[in-house]
């Protein structure tokens, strides 16, 4: 209470401490830092960086059959255009490039299927030659008269193809609980369910997904001798820079990746796809950088994407709406070769209070390229299911949808009885409601109507696991406060920048303006992958932690005999307003004090291991190896963020147009650092969530096992005429156990859960239940016109 | 994409020389030489190695003989290079024939509209993906003879009516139908001279998917004449998709009615979205004609419409929607003030 | 060789006719803020104004633009100098990944130079051809509308913190 005045402060007292400059500071409401080089076009992503004066261009022939062999290339018309320097097949690649582990497999890539290994086809789109040629268009030229030759086999699409092999996801698990795979269960759920006198017993469906950032998938390349530069727009720069040393026999410190900006990610810049080696060793056989710019429809097959789930919920309930069984079975789909699952029972099955769960995960290998990370990889599917499930028991039971999730709340998750570190999932449901005005909803499907307007109001859970990374970050002041803050993590949008430069500023009292952030780029200390919604816990943390350390040495340095803070206790020392204070409010400057300190500036270099990862977190990180701890993972807690989600859906009487015109959510995340960036993150995956409910799929030719709409033209999101009102508000909360800082993950909390909240509504207006995504006009069609 | 020779006429008679020479027996749509406006279609095309012309000749120059909007009381006269936001957002065509300036401005996006020119708009090719993406082995369309990949693959988008066992693929416009409901005459001016055909007969139906118009090699529309007619002010454009903006229609109705005491004088429908081409429903007309406007009038007109439907797997919905998009079009044009 | 007139400036560029203009702008003229996102016009990536209306860059061949003015995002201002829209992107945290904004930021530019007070409707109809992936959909409506010269209070503020 430094500011406190009245009669009752008398006496002698310590001068009133100066305000510390909040603006910038952590908590803040600053506008991005990165806002104006992305509005004047000065900001360089992967796609702006053309490797030198002189580039060749790479382009892409894809496979046009999902399973088989390539029994020959004939690339005569392609060499003999003018232009053409070289071109790539598994002929002359073979195993100069090792195909590299996996992700789920302890290693960095998307997919271990190595496209010009051998003559194998194992998808769709599989890369079967790298052109290279003067110019993008000659190069692009070159690749399509290239004329490849299969014996070609009938592939495997998908759910129900002949050909597919469904298997465990537990047993292919290589590591089991050591790798995170477990098959929550307790109770004895089938007979609960079976003795339940209320159940809900359905099955749930979600399309295949593809992240469409704008950015497209390029790669730049450039030899100097035997070390080489790979400008990629990435969200795991070590975790490139480890890949590829391993896929091209060199040494992680001959390689250096940069990704300054980043045209969107989503997930699908986070594991190494096989592009960039081949695109490596072209440069490397040419003698000369290499640009690939690789096409919108090359990127649903040559990058990963959200695989199609079924699901099986299986609720039991008491007449009062209370959970006694909940079973939750899912199934998914995967390539031939790869293992990749979301298995999002880890999630579902800790949502609400209940004494009888149990849970299995399938895996279903199709002819297919590997799925891998999109946004809340495994809530989106599972939180589908179950809080779809949940509705159809709040109908059921005749209980208000919001009060079935209060009746079922908890403290503790129901799997090993461990705490939330906090859980504020009944505080959003009531903001978030009341801000939505769900109190206004009648109940009754089809009872509500605008004209020729069809209302539905619906409304779900979201949740999120809070997980935390290892992370370092060196950082340096100098006399005239002037900050460089220097850490490999990326910024996917997400306001990584920002938040970083706030944390800085924050703890060494600097103006924001004074903080300089350097990201993306492997010369700089190892931060985890931009993935799991841990970058601004795992690298703020981090960072904060640096500038303590800065502190200490500036605190060491003025508070020795005849410094000019002679006296007193360094533990107390603060940095402020761009001096440095101790608790009597003596102040000394920065310059007398880094001056103090014997160096022209003063410089930390700090770890951060976070609870619950192991002690080789840091070595690992160096490897590119992130190992998130957090979420349902702990052995002592569980710590999770929560929000509540509701939407309005319109359906045309008529003719059955669906809209989404008012989404409202309501959010608890820890500490907010900064309240525009995160709104930002959160209002984007609101947005994701319609997309997901309304939009969102990739149609799947199941003859061929090839993607069908595979543009931007027929692949659909919102546009701005679909987006008309998104509510965002912060729950405020405060969990100090997660992290020092007290931050959790929010970047996939918004879109999770809206899906359901989205199909909910669809019930309410329309009386029908939809079970598969997305929801279109057919889906509705032939509801009856509630009357 | 493939290297191409460009150049430029500065008339209309350079023009259509320029193209004649190379025609040979190829259909105007795969000839190798093509007109260019501008180049919304066939340059996207040409990247995607679908269209692939030796020859662009560039018609922009010819703004002044083709580029004007005339409207007299006879009727409607627009020229094949009017841009498309000219036409939308012209106020007279907006007054006199919305229907014409609505489906202008629902159709693709004003960056688009801006640059596309009305011939060209017309022109537009189907967005059938085994036709646009030439992985796709099978498509008549692109490669006669080759079948059609699209009977029994992903057809959602797919055309209900005036389809055929070689291909289902939709047309995409909004314009077309608008032209097709006014009874527009298009004209066209050719190596052998100029020639005035109904709207209607520009496209042709599926029996050769390859050959979409009635256009020979080097033959260039020059302009659409809309007739007028007491039903042309209560007239609209309906289009349901499954965004709010910048898509395709799945379905569309362009309407026109001439009510006197509530009875239907006179009716134009034209449908968009759920044809193999532009398509007017003489049907529907027909069974409007004479009865007074309401739901079961409107009804039983969309019934005549969508009676030769013939849907696949996953388009059968649009012959329910296209009714229903027809119904809600009649009706709002019912309840239209003039 | 082909001369443009861009952003004020004449430049020559050894380039064919047919070669569409973003890339005669990124790789020829380092101005790398209009942005290749699907080279078929599906996107809006790489939106320029031609003669102030918008235009997708990556359909455009160059051969096409003789005497016609260019407008680019670079053309509006430098990160020491955002102009007025910029500025107005700038304080409405409009930008997200941002690789969509200088499309998104031409593409307002002609809008409110037609038309400098529209509507919220008129808005959300202008910016739908240009594709936002990180849902900045609310932001980048509400940096059009303070740029704009309307006054009255918008009928969705609910949305913008």
């Amino acid at each position: 209470m430094a500011n406190a005045q009245g009669p009752e402060t008398t006496g002698t007292v310590a001068p009133p401490l100066p305000t510390p400059r909040k603006t910038g500071g952590i908590g803040a409401a600053t506008p991005r830092v990165d806002g104006r080089a992305k509005v004047t076009g000065a900001a360089r992503y992967g796609s702006d960086f053309f490797g030198g004066p002189d580039p060749a261009y790479a382009f892409l022939a894809t496979s046009a059959i999902a399973r088989g062999r390539i029994t020959e290339i004939d690339d005569s018309d392609a060499r003999a255009l003018p232009g053409v320097i070289d071109i790539l097949t598994h002929r002359n690649v073979g195993d100069r490039v090792k195909p590299g582990k996996t992700f789920s497999d302890k290693g960095y890539m998307g997919t271990s299927i190595a496209p010009l290994a051998s003559d194998r086809v194992w998808h769709d789109g599989q890369i079967v030659a790298v052109v290279v040629a003067d110019s993008y268009e000659a190069a692009r030229d070159a690749a399509r008269r290239l004329r490849v030759s299969y014996a070609d086999e009938t592939p495997s699409a998908s759910f129900d193809s002949p050909g597919t092999e469904t298997v465990s996801a537990e047993s292919k698990s290589k590591e089991g609980e050591k790798a995170g795979q477990e098959k929550p269960k307790v109770g004895d759920a089938p007979r609960a369910f079976e003795a339940a006198p209320v159940k809900i017993d359905q099955h749930y469906e979600t399309p295949t997904q593809h992240h469409n950032p704008i950015e497209l998938f390029t790669t730049t390349c450039a030899w100097d001798g035997d070390q080489l530069t790979v400008w990629e727009s990435s969200q795991n720069v070590y975790g490139y820079q480890n890949g590829l040393a391993e896929q091209l026999g060199l040494e992680p410190s001959q390689i250096r990746v940069v990704s300054p900006f980043i045209g969107g990610a989503f997930g699908s810049r986070g594991s190494l796809t096989q592009r960039t080696a081949l695109i490596a060793l072209a440069s490397k056989r040419i003698g000369r950088p290499v640009v690939l710019e690789a096409t919108r429809q090359q990127g649903f097959t040559i990058a990963t994407y959200r695989a199609e789930t079924r699901h099986r919920i299986r609720l039991g309930a008491d007449q009062s709406g209370k959970l006694t069984a909940l079973i939750h079975e899912g199934w998914e789909v995967t390539s031939r070769k790869d293992e990749y699952k979301v298995a999002g029972t880890d999630a579902s099955t800790r949502l609400y209070a209940c004494p009888n769960i149990d849970s299995d995960v399938s895996i279903v290998h199709a002819d297919r390229n590997t799925p891998g990370f999109m946004r809340s990889p495994p809530e989106v599917p599972y939180l589908f299911a179950l809080e779809s499930a949940m509705d159809e028991l709040a109908y059921a039971a005749k209980i208000d949808p919001v009060e079935l999730r209060r009746i079922n709340d908890t403290d503790r998750e129901p799997i090993k009885g461990l705490p939330y570190t906090s859980r504020s999932l009944m505080k959003c449901f009531d903001t978030a409601g009341q801000a939505f005005g769900w109190s206004r909803r009648s109940a009754q499907p089809g009872s509500m109507r605008d004209g020729d307007w069809m209302i539905g109001w619906g409304c779900a859970s979201t949740m999120y696991p809070t997980q935390v990374g290892p992370a370092a970050a060196r950082v340096t002041l100098r006399p005239d406060g002037a900050v460089r803050v220097q850490t490999a993590a990326h910024d996917i949008g997400t306001g990584a920048y920002t938040v970083i430069a706030q944390t800085a500023a924050d703890r060494l009292g600097v103006p924001l303006d004074k903080v300089h952030v350097e990201l993306g780029d492997t010369a700089l200390p190892p931060a985890p992958v931009a993935g799991g919604s841990n970058t601004t816990a795992s690298v703020c943390n981090v960072v904060a932690k640096a500038c303590d350390e800065i502190r200490r040495k500036l605190a060491a340095a003025v508070t020795v005999s005849g410094g000019p803070l002679d006296g007193a206790d360094p533990g107390r020392i603060t940095l402020i307003n761009a001096s440095v204070m101790d608790d009597q409010g003596r102040m000394a400057s920065l310059k007398d004090a880094v001056a103090k300190t014997g160096h022209g500036a003063v410089e930390a270099y700090a770890e951060n291991i976070p609870h619950g990862a192991p002690p080789t977190a840091m070595q690992n990180l160096y490897k590119g190896q992130s190992a998130l701890a957090g979420g349902a993972k702990l052995k002592d807690r569980i710590q999770f963020a929560f929000g509540a989600q509701f939407v309005e859906v319109r359906i045309n009487a008529r003719t059955r147009e669906i809209r989404a015109p008012r989404i409202v959510g309501a959010y608890a995340g820890g500490t907010i650092v900064n309240p525009l960036t995160a709104k930002s993150q959160l209002m984007g995956g609101q947005i994701w969530g319609v997309s997901s409910a309304l939009h969102e799929a990739t149609e799947i030719d199941r003859r061929f096992a090839r993607y069908y709409n595979d543009d931007l033209a027929e692949y659909l999101i919102p546009v701005n005429a679909d987006i008309t009102e998104v509510q965002t508000i912060f729950v405020p909360e405060e969990d100090h156990q997660v992290n020092e800082l007290g931050i959790k993950g929010l970047g996939e909390l918004g879109n999770v859960g809206l899906n359901a909240a989205v199909a909910n509504a669809v019930f309410h207006a329309t009386g029908v239940r939809i079970r598969k995504l997305p929801i279109r006009i057919e889906s509705v069609l032939d509801a009856p016109v509630p009357t | 994409m493939r290297p191409f020779i460009y150049t430029r006429a500065d008339d209309v008679s350079a023009a259509v020389q320029a193209a004649a020479e190379t025609s040979g027996s190829a259909p105007a749509n795969a000839a190798p030489v093509q007109f260019i406006a501008g180049g919304t279609t066939i340059l996207d095309l040409m990247k995607l190695d679908t269209m692939r012309p030796e020859r662009l000749v560039d018609i922009n120059g010819l703004q002044s003989a083709l580029g004007s909007i005339q409207a007299t009381d006879k009727g409607l006269r627009l020229g094949a290079l009017v841009r498309m936001s000219q036409a939308a957002e012209d106020p007279q065509i907006q007054r006199d024939y919305p229907v014409i300036a609505q489906s202008l401005q629902l159709a693709a996006s004003a960056q688009l509209r801006n640059m596309a020119s009305l011939g060209g708009n017309v022109l537009q090719r189907t967005r059938c993906q085994y036709f646009r993406n030439t992985s796709w082995p099978a498509c008549n369309k692109r490669d006669p003879g080759s079948g059609c990949a699209a009977l029994d693959g992903v057809n959602r988008k797919h055309a209900v009516l005036g389809v055929g066992d070689k291909c289902i693929a939709e047309y995409p416009g909004d314009f077309a139908p608008a032209l097709a409901a006014l009874g527009a005459v298009v004209t066209i001016t050719g190596p052998n001279g100029s020639r005035a055909i109904p709207f209607e007969q520009l496209h042709r139906g599926p029996d050769q998917p390859e050959r979409e118009t009635t256009l020979a090699p080097g033959e260039l529309i020059t302009g659409f004449d809309i007739p007028a007619g007491p039903y042309t002010r209560r007239s609209l454009y309906v289009k349901v998709r499954d965004r709010q903006s910048y898509e395709f229609g799945l379905a569309t109705a362009a309407v026109a009615l001439h009510l006197v005491d509530g009875k239907v004088e006179e009716a134009r429908i034209g449908l968009g979205g759920v044809a193999y081409r532009p398509w007017r429903s003489h049907e529907a007309e027909a069974a409007l004609q004479g009865k007074p406007l309401d739901e079961n009038s409107a009804e039983a007109a969309a019934q005549a419409a969508f009676a030769e439907a013939a849907p696949r797997r996953d388009n059968a919905y649009k012959v329910e929607l296209g009714r229903r998009t027809l119904v809600r079009a009649l009706l709002e044009a019912g309840r239209m003030e003039i | 060789m082909v001369e443009l007139k861009v952003n004020g400036a004449v430049r020559q560029v050894d380039a064919a006719p047919e070669t569409p203009l973003l890339y005669v702008l990124r790789e020829d003229l380092q101005l790398n803020g209009a942005k290749f996102g699907c080279g078929l016009g599906q996107c809006g990536a790489c939106t320029v104004a031609i003669d102030g209306a918008p235009a997708f860059s990556c359909l455009l061949p160059v051969g096409l633009l003789a005497g016609r003015e260019i407008t680019t995002v670079e053309g509006l201002g430098s990160p020491d100098k955002p102009g007025p829209l910029q500025q107005a992107f700038i304080d409405e945290q409009a930008a997200q990944c941002g690789y969509c904004i200088a499309g998104m930021v031409m593409r307002a530019h002609t809008l409110l130079a037609r038309n400098p007070s529209p509507t919220d409707d008129e808005i959300l109809e202008h910016m739908s051809p240009n594709l936002c992936r990180c849902g900045a959909h609310m932001r980048i409506v509400a940096a059009i509308r303070r740029a704009s010269s309307r006054k009255e209070a918008s009928r969705s503020q609910r949305g913008a913190l």
